[in-house]
């Protein structure tokens, strides 16, 4: 279920690496099951500087506000209107539709710190049995 | 670590796969499939919620009414046997204790439905004031009982309430469904037409099961509250509490001054003749940021209150929330601002009822 090609962040984000060293982000199905109902992102403009795991934006649920994390460093070179203008796109579609920002990638090394999608499969799975207990 | 009760549903819960959140000390659902969908089944269609953490304590004895007159602001002695009334539990200073449902079940027999929180500070409450008197019996039940609310323009449709469906706004009977012994009133907490159930706890998962073979979606805690919120109806604990009069939290009219004495009445009296400083308004954000409890209102730079509950109104399609400010800030139309995030967010004051059935 979480693409083979993508790469996940602890915080719950996806990168998935593109050719031309740019990279599209999201959120992850276990994020967007976890929020909810999501009904407000509020996102960095093109243009924008991130770094990697600082902080760009926000998801408000309808039950809680959450921070976005960049999963790398670089510059924001698209936004999602789409998403913004609908953004149940992304607990319907959080690795299509419902992607985030397009980053031009400063340090492609970065995505090295990143889980690969075998290990964050393990990650949620943990995660989901202490929620269960 | 205190763990938090459980509802005599609280397997069926899991076994539906609800997301579990802890509420006033319950282990409750906060949705079972998304807080949008289950609001929308109560707008449209019927929904049932697990509000077993509601207090249900029985006050009987052939004092019982004068006691409620004393410690209720409303006057309980002449309620009808199958009526019943919304009113306050108010402080010697006014200060709101809770909001809560009495009913007039028999002769000297009354039930008391209030909300989940500080239910051992309202318990102590009431005993103070009966003393040992033999003649007033209050007895909590709580924890041997279940209660559901299904609600929404459907409900009377459904096989299991056809039965109750002459019950007028507020009334209430004993009666059974599907042979379960069950105290049936025509009430609720979602700004719908409704139902709420008591039975014993041993018929929960039967009762609960017989509403889902009807159709009706099971909701949680995430869909009570943008429901009654946008009802534009209040959370004590959240939008009142005793630190709150019931003048400024616009619940003035569950107050009875013409009545004889009651715990609270000299303050309130003495607090309407000043007039009241600041109120509790609803607004309406004009971008799609939501405010939350707690977030700072502002007026021209300058703090003037607090968001008290906030949310999206799904039927609305909007940010709304509820909070107090200066009551030359409180007349409809007036431009506000809510911090959010460290940034003044334009809103603007709005009708408390943002939503209205068939409206």
């Amino acid at each position: 279920m979480n693409p083979k090609e993508y790469k996940y962040t602890q915080e719950h984000e996806w990168i998935c690496p593109e050719s031309g060293n740019k990279g599209k982000t999201g959120l992850t199905d276990y994020a967007q099951s976890q929020l909810g109902d999501i009904v407000f992102l509020d996102l960095p403009a093109p243009g924008t500087q991130v770094e990697q795991f600082r902080k760009i934006g926000e998801v408000e649920s309808v039950k809680a506000v959450s921070d976005i994390f960049a999963p790398v460093s670089g510059k924001v070179s698209e936004v999602n209107q789409t998403a913004i203008d609908k953004p149940q796109l992304v607990n319907e579609d959080p690795y299509g539709a419902g992607w985030l920002v397009r980053l031009e990638l400063s340090k492609s090394s970065e995505l090295d710190a990143l889980m690969d999608s075998d290990k964050y499969d393990k990650f949620v799975a943990e995660l989901s049995e202490e929620e269960s207990e | 670590m205190k763990l938090s009760k459980k509802t005599p549903l609280n397997k069926l819960h899991r076994d539906l796969k609800a997301r579990m959140i802890d509420f006033a000390g319950w282990e409750l659902p906060v949705w079972f499939t998304s807080i949008l969908a289950e609001h929308r089944a109560v707008r449209s269609g019927a929904g049932m919620f697990d509000v077993s953490d509601m207090g249900r304590v029985w006050v009987s004895g052939r004092k019982a009414g004068s006691f409620l007159d004393k410690v209720l602001t409303k006057p309980a002695q002449q309620l009808e046997v199958g009526s019943a009334q919304l009113c306050l539990l108010c402080l010697e200073d006014g200060g709101i204790l809770d909001d809560l449902w009495v009913y007039c079940v028999g002769a000297d027999r009354y039930l008391i439905v209030w909300n989940a929180a500080n239910i051992e500070q309202k318990l102590d409450w009431l005993s103070r004031w009966s003393g040992s008197d033999p003649d007033i019996i209050i007895e909590d039940t709580s924890p041997d009982t279940v209660m559901l609310a299904v609600q929404g323009p459907s409900v009377c449709q459904l096989k299991n309430l056809k039965g109750v469906s002459h019950l007028p706004r507020f009334g209430h009977t004993q009666t059974k469904i599907g042979g379960l012994s069950v105290f049936v009133s025509r009430t609720g907490y979602t700004g719908e037409d409704g139902f709420e159930i008591i039975s014993d706890a041993a018929n929960a998962s039967s009762l609960w099961e017989s509403f889902m073979e009807q159709g009706v979606q099971p909701c949680g805690l995430g869909a009570r509250d943008s429901l009654r919120l946008e009802a534009g109806m209040m959370l004590c604990g959240q939008d009142m509490d005793t630190s709150t009069n019931p003048f400024e939290a616009g619940v003035g009219w569950l107050v009875d001054l013409e009545k004889g004495e009651f715990i609270g009445k000299s303050a309130l009296l003495e607090i309407k003749r000043q007039g009241i400083k600041r109120k509790l308004i609803g607004f309406q954000m004009k971008g799609r940021e939501i405010a939350r409890s707690g977030y700072k209102i502002f007026k021209s730079s300058q703090e003037v209150g607090k968001v008290t509950s906030g949310g999206y109104a799904p039927t609305l399609g909007v940010s709304i929330g509820l909070g107090y400010v200066p009551i030359e800030l409180a007349t409809i139309g007036t431009d506000i601002e809510i911090m959010i995030r460290n940034k003044p967010m334009a809103a603007q004051v709005v009708n408390k009822r943002f939503y209205k059935r068939g409206a």
